[in-house]
């Protein structure tokens, strides 16, 4: 005590100490300090665990050897320790091959004797997979009636065909099968004819002969429905690589186009396609692509959403950093800019990198209709972006915190209709908000028929209940609906769901901190979207880094002969699409 | 490189960085020292000369980076007047940015409680601000500037927007007479106008940054000059709309002349509501310049690492902010940051030219 006196004494004989003491910061304020710096310390050591933890676990997988990912012209089995080669024998290669997928009731095989050589000859198939016709008319009919002549003659002839130039006589002489392959080891034989080939092996051959190439089960092209358009072409992918391929190059008709296919998934393969524009995709672009394809690692991969989650470059990023569409004017448009297309076989989505955020709201129809409806269009579509983001979140701080921004009429009969609302508008704006999205999710469910009954009956009379029953009032309900169909305004399904996440976050922050809270929430995503990227490229290109010439194609669908160059962002090799003259 | 590794900021970006830097809490109170310094409604006048030579120190400042390429003036300060100097002016520097940062965000937490949150306290507004800045700021300089390319477009729009509809209240006979009182009260004037270009002495590390540091005259001559012109629309919309006396006696004039309207037919009906969001957007900017300038220079005086800076100095900035006890604190600490930094932006780099060239052509040393 006695020292706290004195000291108050001494220093008090020097005025200007008590005033600078006066300015000390009090404990509160270090307690606010240390807050300060300790909660973002916490957060950024949580996302750092989370982001190792999630990144970790890939890696040692991938460390094994990068199985999952090969190119199938150079893998030609070699580098397999156990390839097992043919006895050379008939009896003993059969009964090998017997031994080895026999056991599969759906593997046929069908023996017969080749007519006109008494060789003995067997095809094996599996069940569903072949093409009877083909077999049947150009094969067996062949092999069992139509040749004998040739085969006499040819036995008459030369004796030596018969050790080592069977096969190849067979092929050019016999069959009249336009696709044909060898194998020459049991192991490859095995695996093609598990993958839907057609193998013929004749007594006295040396190899086996694939006939008939599968007959793989496929729907016939329709329409997209994740993205309709009005105008554009009504072609969707499929769910077979070769089809969708073939359908590039039918409509991309150009000999840069390059299609390379691999090979993923450990256990199950599958084959992957990447298809871009030789002269136009950056190098660099392409190989930082080809690199992270290399890092899948899986044994299984079912949907192209596999590849897009194993080869993104954030996954804590509430933003997709891949496109994915269905539609191969789409691919082929994302591909003349110098972007890259990931198709995978097995489903009909394919994959665009990389990915910028002005590109989740363009749709193939801006480009179809005439420059000035998709320039309005384009616009409306930014509008409801911004809707579906924040309308909720606005309603929030302006009615729990800043009624007096809104003009005075509008606030008395917003107040009126609140009236018998119990609750903050917090919660009687996530009442409305999570039953309009169980809605959503429900309807995505339901069987066509009842599903537009259903949006009725919840949409309009729980609605309107709602609001009789005092729990929301009748303003909030033409703020969530307005949200809703906002959010459906989005050309792309998944950028969708984004907003809509975000949408709950903008929510909370509103009703901590009113408009502050909005405008931090607004900050926040914008922090966070300038700092993303999608393989090399920011994602809010152009608008930042500011690129003059995407502007043309942002907001703005400049007319026709304005677009004469491909977006910089891609840094392509040819940067022109029109000689202009 | 499709990938870049590098943290550099085009030309475009530099210009819009350092407007950033200067266009933050000024634009909400300066009509008020203008008047209050000038005496008459020629404020405009001063604010024009001020300009002028914020921006001759600018090329200056320029010139003098542009001879250490990639280095800021935390690292050649130390070259040219020796190590210990250096690292004095160095801190001076340090401290001064964090002051400023500290300053806008106060002048955030008073604007914002004084609008619209009143009573919250003040920590509830400040803390989550910085929170929301370092997740920015660790993004490093590129992704600083790329926010203020999205930004910029908006708060020029919104601020043309509201003086636009203002305009019905401007009153020309309010700016006049011109010079009634001869040139003296417009060199007057000088001294406060000057403060409101404090910021400027970004371009010392902003020069270090930029992808083609030979632009960087061009791209700070736009970053000063489209302060000044924003400041000049507002000195003299807002004078001509309250008139000198009525500027004098209000704490934000600007602020209040957007209130002092109502638009009918518009969903709004004041503007001083869009003013206010976009200016706060424009403070957060401000403070992460500063915040992000102060980060560089402790990493770069002590060799420290720039991410554990970031968050290192998070709790000295709530202090700072929390340290003015009322409002006229705080605005005598924003005069007193002002006077430091016209003395950083205009003594500083003259002496520091000064020195070095005579070093390199007087003592034909070697300088770098």
């Amino acid at each position: 005590m006695v020292t706290h006196i004195f000291l108050q004494h001494v220093l008090g004989l020097i005025p200007m100490w008590s005033t600078i003491l006066s300015y000390f910061p009090k404990g509160t304020v270090f307690f606010g300090a240390f807050m300060t710096l300790v909660i973002p310390l916490l957060l950024m050591r949580v996302i750092r665990l989370l982001r190792n933890f999630i990144r970790g676990s890939g890696r040692s997988l991938s460390g094994k050897g990068q199985a999952g990912f090969k190119e199938p012209q150079g893998g030609q089995g070699e580098g397999h320790a156990a390839v097992q080669h043919f006895y050379g024998n008939f009896d003993d290669d059969l009964n090998a091959l017997k031994s080895a997928i026999g056991g599969n009731s759906d593997v046929h095989f069908r023996e017969f004797v080749v007519a006109g050589a008494n060789l003995r000859a067997v095809l094996v198939y599996v069940e569903g997979m072949q093409t009877e016709d083909q077999i049947n008319k150009h094969v067996m009919k062949t092999l069992m009636k139509d040749s004998a002549d040739e085969f006499k003659e040819a036995l008459k002839a030369t004796k030596p065909y018969v050790k080592n130039g069977l096969g190849a006589f067979i092929k050019k002489r016999i069959l009249p099968v336009s696709v044909i392959f060898d194998v020459h080891n049991a192991t490859e034989l095995k695996q093609a004819i598990l993958r839907g080939y057609t193998a013929l092996m004749v007594e006295g051959m040396t190899e086996a002969i694939l006939v008939d190439t599968p007959n793989n089960k496929t729907r016939t092209i329709s329409e997209p429905i994740s993205e309709t358009l009005l105008r554009g072409p009504r072609l969707g992918f499929t769910e077979v690589l070769t089809e969708n391929t073939a359908m590039l190059r039918q409509h991309g008709r150009n000999e840069s186009l390059e299609i390379k296919k691999f090979e993923v998934g450990t256990r199950a393969k599958k084959s992957l396609a990447l298809v871009y524009m030789r002269d136009i995709v950056n190098a660099d672009l392409l190989a930082e692509v080809e690199k992270r394809l290399q890092t899948v690692d899986m044994d299984f991969i079912i949907e192209s959403g596999y590849i897009e989650q194993l080869i993104e470059d954030d996954e804590l990023s509430p933003f997709q950093q891949t496109q994915n569409t269905e539609r191969p004017d789409r691919v082929l448009s994302a591909i003349m800019e110098g972007r890259i297309a990931i198709l995978l076989d097995g489903t009909p989505f394919a994959l665009i990198v990389p990915v910028t955020f002005s590109m989740l709201l363009q749709s193939p129809e801006d480009y179809y209709e005439r420059w000035l409806p998709g320039t309005l269009l384009r616009c409306l579509r930014f509008f409801a972006a911004f809707l579906a983001l924040t309308a909720p979140a606005l309603y929030i701080s302006f009615i729990s915190f800043h009624p007096g921004l809104i003009p005075t009429e509008l606030v008395i009969s917003i107040i009126n209709a609140r009236q018998g609302v119990p609750f903050p508008s917090l919660i009687e704006v996530l009442i409305l908000e999570i039953s309009i999205e169980i809605l959503r999710e429900a309807g995505i469910r339901l069987p066509q028929p009842i599903g537009p009954a259903m949006g009725i009956v919840g949409g309009l009379i729980i609605g309107d209940a709602a609001v009789n029953a005092g729990i929301v009032s009748p303003f909030l309900v033409i703020v969530v609906s307005v949200t809703a169909i906002s959010s459906f305004s989005i050309p792309m399904y998944s950028a969708g769901i984004t907003l809509r996440i975000l949408r709950f976050v903008g929510m909370i922050f509103a009703s901590v901190l009113g408009i502050l809270g909005t405008v931090l929430f607004l900050l926040l995503v914008c922090s966070h979207l300038v700092k993303l990227k999608s393989f090399g490229v920011p994602y809010l290109t152009p608008v930042t880094p500011f690129r003059f010439n995407g502007w043309k194609d942002l907001f703005l669908r400049a007319p026709m002969r304005l677009m004469y160059q491909r977006p910089d962002l891609m840094k392509p090799r040819d940067s022109t699409r029109k000689r202009r003259s | 490189m499709f990938i870049r590794k590098d943290d550099k900021i085009s030309t475009s970006q530099a210009a819009i960085y350092l407007n950033n830097s200067i266009l933050g809490a000024g634009i909400l109170a300066f009509p008020r020292f203008g008047v209050q310094s000038v005496g008459t409604p020629d404020v405009w006048m001063s604010l024009l000369l001020s300009g002028m030579i914020a921006m001759m120190s600018v090329l200056i400042m320029v010139k003098l980076s542009q001879q250490f390429p990639g280095r800021t003036v935390f690292q050649y300060a130390k070259k040219i007047a020796g190590s210990p100097i250096g690292a004095v002016i160095g801190f001076i520097m340090v401290m001064y940015f964090m002051l400023i940062a500290g300053y806008e965000l106060r002048v955030f937490a008073e604007v914002t409680l004084f609008y619209l949150l009143e009573g919250t306290p003040v920590w509830a507004i400040v803390i989550p601000f910085i929170w929301v800045a370092t997740y920015l700021v660790h993004g490093g300089i590129n992704s600083i500037a790329r926010l203020y390319q999205i930004i910029i477009p908006a708060s020029i729009l919104i601020l043309i927007l509201s003086f636009g509809l203002s305009v019905r209240l401007f009153d020309i006979n309010h700016l006049r007479p011109v010079l009634s009182e001869g040139v003296m009260p417009v060199l007057s004037g000088l001294k406060s106008m000057m403060l409101l270009f404090a910021g400027c002495e970004m371009t010392m590390v902003l020069v270090a940054h930029m992808d083609d540091p030979k632009q960087a005259a061009k791209a700070m001559v736009y970053g000063t000059s489209l302060p000044l012109i924003l400041y000049l629309i507002t000195i003299i919309v807002v004078i001509g709309g309250m008139s000198a006396d009525s500027v004098m006696r209000s704490t934000w004039p600007t602020l209040d002349l957007l209130r002092s309207f109502e638009t009918a037919g518009l969903l709004l009906e004041r503007f001083e509501f869009p003013f206010i969001v976009i200016w706060m957007m424009q403070l957060f900017c401000n403070f992460c310049s500063f915040y992000y300038g102060a980060s560089l220079g402790i990493t770069q005086l002590f060799g420290a690492k720039l991410r554990p800076v970031i968050l290192g100095i998070t709790p000295l900035l709530y202090i700072i902010a929390l340290m003015p006890k009322r409002i006229n604190d705080l605005f005598g600490m924003g005069t007193f940051i002002g006077f430091t930094g016209v003395g950083l932006f205009l003594v500083l780099p003259i002496l520091l030219s000064a020195v070095y060239i005579i070093r390199r052509k007087g003592l034909k040393q070697n300088v770098q």
